[in-house]
């Protein structure tokens, strides 16, 4: 009851005076990455600064959360089971729309930073992602109805998988201060990073409220050499396949010619 | 030195390919083989999708089959009618091996596909090679010769025969046909050029001459091979062009030596020695399909629900 009374209060004195707020201006390095062929993952860094509404005034309990976001696909989650002696591909949970990349930083860890309802109802945290109504099949592709606890070891397989694989990131401390309105956070983009538009959002909290957001584009997109292969052989995947085989059957002649030679 | 693949979405080390070419182009052109088979599961190991080994494994088939086809054309070694009828099968074969292909992948079981065909052939053709070879190596020890039984089968009595000249032989264009379908749809699937499967299936099955055998299935292996590397990419987008090429070079080089060293061998210790390689990748991935994996679960990016 309190604290949703002190919940109520806060939110009411950011609606009544906006003006008074603090305000955050941020920016990235960069807004655009190529993955070219010599692409072996990045770096990005996001800063920023609190622009303080009264000048002088005091800044505490206050915190940044960044969430950078990649595009969403939908994903299907399979599990094994053992058939006998052989582990076969079992039920199956697809999700429709399952953010690639999802990389989270804060000035302090998540739980301290502000409350489980404040962030679920924001989505802001790995377990807080929203991956749309699961539809769940049986090893025949049929149609079947998991119980909850069950489907939740799915949701749970995929982030451990995609942790695994670096695009799921959660860094408690990573974003510093520094001084009293300057700060700066750096995010890992793996390798196997899937291509598209990304959000970099930025939260401002103080006392575990949300007082101002901020999101800005990013694009990770194949460039170079590597865009026009990619391209070609989704648009034109007759000719990119006629070419590859062609290019394999010249190195395979010239082998020949090289050999017959000495 | 790394390398982003735009197929396969990952980046490799360009050494480690160049490598793994090399290696399998050494045995490839020991054994007068392909290498499809070792260098699928190869790259499966190394972390490329299924779909993208299988797809971009039949451009090194080509390149190895045309390299073998041209050596072996010179030595007037293909009978070209045998190979016409051997295509005939496998070009249907490799269509339906595409679709298949496409149908477990969308069922979630073509890993599982992949790896059940590879162990099944790999340990039967392994222990029937090392069988046959010991025996050999055994009959040359003891000086005896091991006759060559030479009877008719059932094959005999089928119609629609046809007189293969090169091959020496009069017989129907039914059990060739079905042999190239059959090595066809294998070829698709498992991204092999299907010599290993191909060559004892004419020896053993269609009784043609050894002399002509390797060439005549290269040169049938390069137009399969080609066709499905095509079809690889118009359905699924799996041939990732710049580890084909990388793969090719690393291939072709392999094979120089690989020619040279096999001439220092005895046939039949060589054909032990391959019969030993395909029985350990077998038991490699058998053993992958019983051991308990480390994460039950896995993760793929589906289809859009259209």
């Amino acid at each position: 009851m309190m604290r949703r009374a002190a919940a109520l209060f806060i939110a009411f004195l950011a609606f009544a005076a906006p003006a008074c707020a603090d305000q955050l201006v941020t920016d990235l390095s960069e807004h655009q990455v190529a993955i070219r062929s010599n692409f072996t993952g990045t770096q990005i860094l996001l800063f920023g600064a609190v622009e303080a509404a009264r000048p002088g005034s005091r800044a505490l309990n206050r915190d940044i959360i960044v969430v950078v976001q990649g595009p969403s696909r939908p994903m299907t989650v399979r599990r094994k089971e053992q058939m006998t002696a052989i582990w076969v591909n079992h039920d199956s949970v697809t999700y429709p729309s399952v953010p690639g990349y999802y990389a989270i930083a804060s000035t302090r860890p998540l739980e301290v930073t502000a409350t489980p309802e404040t962030l679920k109802a924001l989505r802001i945290g790995i377990e807080n992602i929203d991956p749309g109504t699961p539809t769940a099949h049986a090893i025949d592709g049929t149609l079947q109805i998991l119980p909850p606890d069950e489907e939740r070891a799915f949701w749970k397989a995929l982030i451990r998988n995609k942790r695994r694989d670096g695009l799921y990131i959660n860094v408690p401390g990573g974003v510093t201060f520094l001084g009293q309105t300057l700060f700066r956070a750096t995010v890992d983009i793996p390798a196997k990073v899937p291509v598209g538009l990304y959000t970099a959002k930025v939260y401002l909290l103080q006392d575990g409220e949300i007082i101002d957001t901020i999101s800005s584009p990013l694009y990770i997109e194949k460039g170079g050499v590597e865009r026009f292969l990619y391209r070609m052989a989704h648009t034109d995947p007759l000719l990119y396949g006629m070419i590859a085989v062609l290019v394999a059957a010249f190195a395979g002649w010239l082998a020949s010619a090289v050999m017959a030679r000495r | 030195m790394q390398i982003y693949l735009p197929i396969a979405e990952l980046p490799v080390s360009i050494l480690t390919i160049l490598a793994m070419g090399a290696a399998v182009g050494f045995l490839s052109g020991m054994f007068g083989i392909g290498g499809g088979f070792l260098m699928t599961p190869l790259l499966i190991f190394l972390g490329i999708p299924p779909a993208v080994a299988v797809g971009t494994q039949t451009t090194q088939v080509v390149a190895s089959s045309v390299t073998g086809a041209l050596a072996h054309f010179t030595r007037r070694s293909i009978d070209f009618k045998m190979g016409g009828v051997l295509l005939a099968g496998g070009v249907v074969g490799s269509l339906s091996g595409i679709y298949l292909f496409k149908l477990l992948a969308a069922i979630g079981q073509i890993d599982l596909a992949i790896s059940v065909i590879y162990v099944l052939f790999l340990s039967v053709i392994g222990a029937m090679m090392m069988i046959e070879s010991v025996q050999a190596i055994r009959a040359a020890r003891g000086g005896r010769v091991t006759p060559r039984r030479k009877h008719h089968s059932w094959i005999h009595g089928l119609p629609f025969k046809v007189r293969f000249r090169r091959s020496k032989l009069y017989i129907s264009v039914i059990p060739p046909v079905l042999v190239g379908y059959f090595v066809g749809t294998l070829s698709a699937i498992m991204g092999v050029g299907g010599g290993f499967i191909m060559i004892p299936a004419m020896i053993y099955l269609l009784r043609m001459p050894t002399n002509v055998v390797i060439g005549t299935s290269f040169f049938q292996i390069v137009f399969v091979a080609a066709l499905t590397g095509v079809m690889h990419s118009v359905e699924n987008q799996a041939v990732d062009i710049v580890l084909g090429f990388l793969l090719v070079v690393g291939g072709v080089i392999g094979a120089q030596y690989g020619v040279r060293a096999a001439e220092k061998m005895p046939a039949e210790q060589l054909r032990a020695l391959l019969a030993a390689i395909l029985l350990l990748i077998g038991m490699r991935l058998g053993y992958d399909l019983v051991s308990t994996p480390p994460d039950l679960y896995s993760v793929i990016e589906a289809e859009p629900l259209s």
